[in-house]
């Protein structure tokens, strides 16, 4: 095994276990709902969802880079240049992330100058982590990027994938640069900050991760190189033709231009397109395999995340992305549950199909399959898809009470919150977050113990 | 927009493209499955998703753009899956042949 290999092993270990910090901080944040005097004194509901956005962007990007580290030698041919630094960073991105956390935990927030914006917190949705923080995550994305262009340049090759993820790479790390503000009037600085957010999240990283899916697909379907490239550039150039410019969905009461909420919603309505196109292509993939596979958990989870995507981003996107319904939806749980189901479907699933791929390799199975991932697939998709259903609902309420015939004013958000279908919503959503602390549960153990359980050996034989 | 329209409106939406994931799911099933079960349940998720696209039409306060763009989706929606499937097809079949 190469040493990326190992540091990919590591990186994924990482992601799972802030995969588990994010979701026991999700979980105390959703019962806040239900009980707001909940830790009073001790830790703020602000506090607990910044620990559960910032966990979730950073186990998202450690498990990509975990799977890029992973496919990475096989891909060129060689180790991997740079790997000492990389193997020194993950240690350092490690600490970085547990003294950040203590810091948002224990800290929590400081004076409004620049040494809380140094040392506390940024202060910025989804980027809140301190300065010297933001520095360090910007070093070690530099040093990833050099670890996949250094290695490709070393090995005299590159291919169609390896390309388009260098590529996304440059981007990927100057929209970064925006996390660092410096814009005193907040409406300019809303407007860049959403480029990050979106830019990252709707163009470079689905990018990122459809990278990922192609070199996975080679290795768990053994589909070829050729019609994975192929089907990347196809889908690469239909999701950023409409990702990007669907920017415009965000730029709502921040004081932009009204014409980007047309251009917006123009080009977010067509985001479903390539994402059916995604689906009809992993039921052509399920069916030309006649759903055999060496990979269970691997494969399903592959499909989970094109039907996921589909749905999170596509169906929950749609139901909110035209201005008129924008305009009320905006802000509320309504949205809230579509973030949840679209992070779920294009990143998280995907990121968990890699993980079994790696074990398969790891521990040496020819054959991964068993009762346990079958229990934290149901549980995680099951929690996961409870969880946006009420929490739609609760956005149902607020986007009604609230807003509609409310105007949005104080009065009108206490109306909102104490309205019995909200409440229930809530109630309902903090019930399946614990069915899917559950899935993530049973995920770790199988985990941990796949491949020195007898009935795995007996899969392996049977397979044999 | 009332509230309610708003309500109305954001459900029509997402029922529109979620019976075009499944009129594409069916339709590609019945590829591989030659049972006239399933074609005919992806002819009816198509029909149904294209009621549900009227109904956005003559009921919701959309703009004009805005319902054009929705018909234009509709006939996308429609055009996706059999393109989609036929370049899937000659990409596999040009990958045999260079075998």
């Amino acid at each position: 095994m190469y040493r990326s290999q190992t540091l990919a092993v590591k990186y994924l270990s990482a992601a799972i276990a802030l995969f588990g910090i994010m979701t026991l901080f999700g979980l105390i944040s959703a019962y806040y709902y239900l009980n707001p005097d909940f830790l009073f004194g001790i830790l703020p509901f602000s506090i607990a969802k910044i620990v559960h956005i910032n966990t979730l962007v950073i186990w998202l990007l450690m498990g990509f880079m975990g799977s890029i580290y992973w496919f990475l030698p096989g891909e060129l041919g060689r180790e991997t240049a740079g790997i000492r630094a990389a193997e020194v960073l993950f240690y350092v991105f490690c600490a970085a992330v547990a003294v950040v956390a203590v810091v948002f935990i224990i800290v929590q927030y400081g004076s409004s100058n620049e040494v809380a914006l140094w040392l506390i917190n940024q202060g910025r949705k989804y980027v809140e982590a301190p300065r010297w923080a933001a520095l360090g995550i910007v070093v070690i994305m530099v040093v990833f990027a050099y670890n996949v262009i250094g290695t490709a340049i070393a090995a005299r090759k590159t291919t169609g994938i390896i390309t388009v993820l260098m590529i996304d790479l440059i981007p990927l790390i100057l929209l970064y640069l925006i996390a660092f503000p410096a814009i005193s009037n907040m409406s300019a600085d809303l407007f860049w900050w959403w480029w990050l957010v979106h830019l990252w999240v709707e163009a470079t990283w689905e990018v990122l991760i459809g990278c990922i899916m192609a070199l996975a697909l080679m290795q768990l379907l053994g589909t070829s190189r050729r019609i994975v490239e192929t089907w990347l550039y196809i889908e690469v150039a239909l999701v950023l033709g409409t990702g990007i410019l669907g920017l415009g969905h965000h730029y709502f009461w921040i004081g932009t231009p009204n014409y980007w909420l047309t251009i917006g919603g123009f080009f977010s309505a067509l985001e479903p397109l390539p994402l059916l196109g995604m689906v009809v292509h992993a039921v052509y993939d399920a069916g030309a395999q006649h759903m055999k596979t060496t990979n269970r958990p691997a494969f399903y989870w592959m499909m989970a995340e094109a039907f996921g995507n589909f749905i999170g981003a596509g169906v929950w996107g749609f139901m909110i992305t035209l201005p008129q319904v924008n305009l009320y939806a905006h802000g509320t749980q309504w949205t809230v549950s579509h973030g949840h189901f679209a992070f779920w479907g294009a990143y998280s699933c995907g990121v968990i199909s890699v993980l079994y791929l790696v074990l398969q390799k790891t521990r040496n199975l020819a054959f991964v399959d068993g009762p346990l991932w079958k229990w934290s697939f149901a549980a995680l998709n099951l929690g996961l898809v409870g969880m946006t259903g009420a929490l739609l609902v609760s956005g149902f309420v607020q986007a009604f009470v609230e807003r509609a015939i409310g105007g949005s004013t104080l009065n009108a958000f206490i109306s909102g919150q104490e309205n019995a279908w909200f409440v229930d919503g809530m109630v309902a959503r903090f019930l399946l977050a614990i069915v899917f602390t559950g899935g993530y549960v049973v995920l770790v153990w199988d985990a941990l113990s796949l491949g020195r359980r007898a009935p795995a050996v007996a899969t392996v034989a049977a397979a044999q | 927009m009332s509230g309610l329209a708003t309500l109305e409106t954001g459900l029509l939406l997402g029922l529109y493209a979620l019976l075009a994931g499944i009129w594409g799911v069916l339709w590609a099933l019945a590829q591989f499955r030659r049972t006239p079960i399933v074609g005919h349940s992806a002819a009816a998720a198509y029909g149904l998703h294209t009621l549900v696209a009227l109904a956005i039409i003559w009921w919701t306060p959309l703009g004009l753009g805005w319902k054009c763009l929705i018909v234009g989706s509709s006939l996308a929606f429609l055009a996706i899956p059999p393109i989609t499937w036929r370049l899937l097809q000659h990409t596999h079949d040009k990958e045999k042949v260079g075998a």
